[in-house]
């Protein structure tokens, strides 16, 4: 199995992408497609996005260019050149896929739009994956991680407590996930004009807009606008409510914090298993109390529940203790962990997530995460560390399209690739 | 006239419930498949509780607003897959179809004598995907989620908040969101596979681990340069650094000064906007915008460094003037002068107040059985061809139970008359509704 080519084997993707579109890039080509990252000449801006490799600033050093653009290969092309845009019709005409993130209207300023491609391919499916998508009064507007969080709406729903940190900002989650998010959208349109096609035989356009794929993503909030009229408040650390609702964030003894549901799930069932989960360290307190059978009694005593008993519970034992001990007792609870400690977790090194991947040139390995699903008939695999600049040019250029050396350094000299 | 859709005649048996789940069917029906939403009142999760009635109906299985946006585009049948009857139903019900999905913990299924090389016998090339908290392998396997802990425990609650806070993580189920976008992008990926190599297979998601590859940049950070995220000044609020700490890029993107949210008339909950500029061409525009004040010429604001240095200044003289303009007033006057800034919008801003979203006709209203006429959110793409626009209506539990199990699967209409009795299709304790009433005449 772990020999069997990805489910996406055999389909070429063109990527003409930036911070916007480049991790739909990734997602495809981890399964197997055969993704051309076509870069400017000099290499595309998200090179010079940080952190790099030991702290020294270079196109070859970025991380985060390094994590969004595994298993693709890279080409330089200056598409606003005449040689440049009849290589690209030429690599186009034989294309499943173009992903694009350039602003509305310049490939079609390029005649390098769906419309004119597709009239040598007609099996081909172009995305443009914008800010604001094709159309519409902020069409032209710019954007950025930040911005695409506050317009489509997580800002409103992140947050603290009023009492807890007063006056707070609503926030932003970091971790650049309006792009993942417009992203998982567009992946998702492409494969539904794949699957379309495998049927039809033919390609069509697709408008994908990142503002949208955001303002989707808040779970019940436009639900409860829309059917009650409310607008939610911020609380720390838990959902989004129209009113108050008891906390679930607990400070544990080594300082960081455990997610745990108690308030809201208080009835005899589940303070007789909180009371066994508390007693088998010695803190049950009075919880095994048979009076605490009794609803009326709960209710009476939740704030007594949650701020002394659970509050004291998890201050006294290290944030993962109290992860593993609750889950195993059935607790949907978990450690608020820092990223890097998922390196130490069991579970994923059981499923085989991390993953070895070579950068030959520097002669070093590091370790990559993996998969979010194991696809158990055609896996999913990280082919090669992102490209180096033009690292593919011969390979796609010359080897693929016939060019001869001496035509690749003369488009070299003039700066087409 | 229906437009032609990009998963005609794909058949989904959707045993997924309460959201991420649900979410992935939504978009499989939005792009034209058939979902068969299985259902029991019993063990329902998801119409139940809720908290989005609106207030002048009573609660009851039909009348979630969430339910309703969350289940448009499926069919409904109402069966007890735990009785031999039901799971012969559910036999005949997979034989017939493409896609198996469900969101249970990971023995579920398997329990009920569905696991995949039983699903494999009744449907060779069939595409099972699961979406467990955890998975169907690893030794934590049986641990259970729902968003917030999956967001914990991988790493993606730590990178919200502010410094020396505790961590503001995310207030929803991002991960019951995204976890959906998973299961949907999983079955179009095995449903592609399927039709280009004729072979099924099962795809074993899991919401916690899925959750880890959204820390990518941060987790190359540490397993490259060994730095770990618990530092100071992280994470940084909604700036790209925190002042006084070591210049570290915090994982957004370029780490650059001014990239926060300010306040704006007249000051109320959800009245700021975030501005944030790329470069000096843009901070240059931005002092434009403003009206040129003297301030912004101070020198430690000439530099992208200046401004980083003194961003504790340099926020709060934003502010003076953001206080000045109204949301939107700003983001038109920011955007129109090239510099880059948006509202903070709750859930009644987009729907009410965005003109994009307007424009792009992202709410349309449908009318619902139960609920009346309310609006619905639409697909965030145009696929030129194959329109994912919502065409049904959230079904009420069991509604198309009749349909589905006589047209479709040639069970008698008395065969379903004796399985209500028999409680294959309703539990026999239970009330039937007035469409049920119907259905059995």
């Amino acid at each position: 199995m772990s020999d069997a080519p990805g489910p996406l084997a055999g389909l070429r993707i063109l990527e003409l992408a930036d911070e916007k579109g480049q991790f739909c890039g990734k997602l495809l080509g981890d399964l197997g497609a055969d993704v051309v990252k076509i870069e400017p000449p000099g290499g595309e801006r998200c090179r010079h996005v940080g952190p790099f490799l030991d702290d020294i600033p270079d196109p070859e050093r970025s991380l985060s260019f390094w994590y969004y653009n595994t298993s693709k290969r890279g080409v330089t092309l200056n598409l606003e050149t005449s040689d440049g845009r009849q290589l690209f019709g030429r690599l186009a005409a034989a294309a499943d896929v173009i992903l694009e993130t350039f602003h509305p209207g310049f490939l079609a300023s390029l005649r390098l739009d769906y419309e004119s491609l597709r009239e040598q391919n007609s099996r081909l499916i172009v995305c443009s994956l914008t800010p604001f998508g094709q159309t519409g009064p902020w069409r032209d507007y710019l954007s950025s991680d930040l911005l695409h969080m506050a317009a489509g709406g997580e800002m409103a729903s992140s947050g603290y407590d009023d009492a807890e940190v007063p006056d707070a900002p609503p926030i932003a989650p970091g971790g650049g996930n309006a792009w993942h998010m417009g992203c998982h959208f567009a992946y998702m349109a492409i494969m539904a004009a794949l699957v379309h096609r495998t049927v039809s035989g033919q390609g069509q356009y697709i408008d994908a807009s990142i503002h949208e794929a955001c303002a989707l993503t808040t779970e019940a909030a436009i639900a409860n606008y829309v059917y009650r009229g409310e607008v939610l408040r911020r609380q720390t650390g838990r959902h989004h409510a129209a009113g108050p609702t008891p906390r679930t964030q607990f400070r544990a003894k080594d300082g960081t914090y455990v997610c745990a549901l108690v308030g809201g799930r208080l009835n005899p069932k589940f303070v007789k298993d909180l009371a066994e989960l508390m007693d088998s360290y010695g803190m049950g307190g009075d919880l095994k109390d048979p009076k605490y059978q009794d609803q009326a009694v709960i209710t009476a005593n939740a704030s007594h529940i949650i701020e002394d008993l659970v509050a004291n519970f998890i201050s006294s034992l290290p944030a993962e203790e109290v992860y593993h001990a609750a889950q195993e007792r059935g607790f949907t609870w978990g450690a608020v962990r820092a990223p890097e400690a998922l390196l130490d977790d069991a579970h994923l090194h059981d499923r085989g997530f991390w993953k070895q991947v070579e950068h030959k040139e520097l002669g070093r390995s590091f370790v990559y995460p993996g998969e979010a699903a194991i696809y158990n008939g055609s896996p999913w695999r990280i082919s090669g560390r992102a490209p180096l600049i033009g690292e593919h040019n011969t390979e796609i250029f010359c080897d693929e399209l016939g060019l001869s050396s001496g035509e690749l350094s003369v488009l070299a000299e003039s700066r087409v690739i | 006239m229906p437009r032609l859709r990009a998963l005609e005649n794909i058949r989904v048996v959707d045993f997924s419930w309460v959201r991420a789940g649900p979410w992935a069917t939504r978009w499989l029906g939005a792009l034209g498949a058939e979902i068969i939403k299985i259902e029991w009142p019993e063990s329902e999760r998801g119409r139940l509780p809720s908290t989005t009635t609106p207030q002048n109906l009573e609660v009851n299985l039909n009348t979630s607003g969430n339910f309703a946006d969350t289940n448009v585009n499926k069919k409904s049948l109402s069966l007890n897959v735990r009785s031999a009857k039901g799971l012969e139903v559910v036999k005949r019900l997979i034989a017939v179809s493409d896609i198996v999905i469900e969101n249970f913990s990971s023995r579920v299924l398997r329990n009920w004598g569905l696991g995949y090389d039983e699903l494999c016998r009744i449907k060779p090339d069939i595409v099972y995907v699961s979406m467990s908290g955890y998975g169907h392998t690893g030794r934590n396997h049986h641990y259970t989620t729902f968003g917030p802990v999956a967001q914990a425990v991988s790493g993606l609650t730590h990178l919200s908040g502010l410094p020396d806070q505790p961590p503001a993580g995310w207030g929803w189920s991002y991960m019951d969101d995204t976890g959906g976008m998973y299961g949907a992008m999983c079955a179009l990926t095995g449903l592609y596979h399927r039709n280009t190599t004729g072979r099924g297979q099962h795809i074993d998601l899991s919401q916690m681990v899925s959750s880890v590859p959204l820390n990518g940049p941060a987790l190359l950070d540490f397993t490259v340069n060994r730095r770990g995220s618990r530092r100071a000044g992280f994470p940084p609020g909604n700036r790209a650094h925190w002042p006084g700490t070591p210049l570290v890029n915090n994982y957004r993107g370029p780490t650059v000064a001014p990239h926060n949210a300010y306040r704006t008339h007249p000051g109320g909950y959800n009245d700021w906007c975030v501005i944030v500029c790329h470069s000096d061409e843009e901070w240059r525009r931005l002092v434009q915008v403003m009206g040129a004040p003297a301030w912004a010429n101070l020198e430690q604001f000439t530099t992208v460094a200046g401004r980083l240095q003194h961003q504790e200044e340099l926020d709060e003289r934003i502010e003076v003037w953001s206080m000045t303009l109204e949301k939107y007033e700003l983001t038109e006057r920011c955007q129109e002068a090239g510099v880059r800034a948006l509202p903070v919008q709750s859930a009644e801003d987009r729907v009410e107040h965005d003109p994009q979203l307007r424009h792009r006709q992202m709410y349309l209203a449908m009318e619902h059985p139960a609920l009346g006429r309310h609006k619905v959110q639409n697909a965030p793409f145009r696929l030129s061809e194959t329109s994912a626009s919502n065409h049904l209506p959230a079904p009420l539990i069991g509604q198309h139970t009749r349909e589905i199990v006589e047209s479709l699967l040639g069970y008698s209409h008395d065969e379903l008359r004796a399985g209500f009795t028999d409680g294959t299709f309703w539990p026999t304790k239970r009330a039937r509704f007035a469409y049920q009433e119907e259905m059995l005449q």
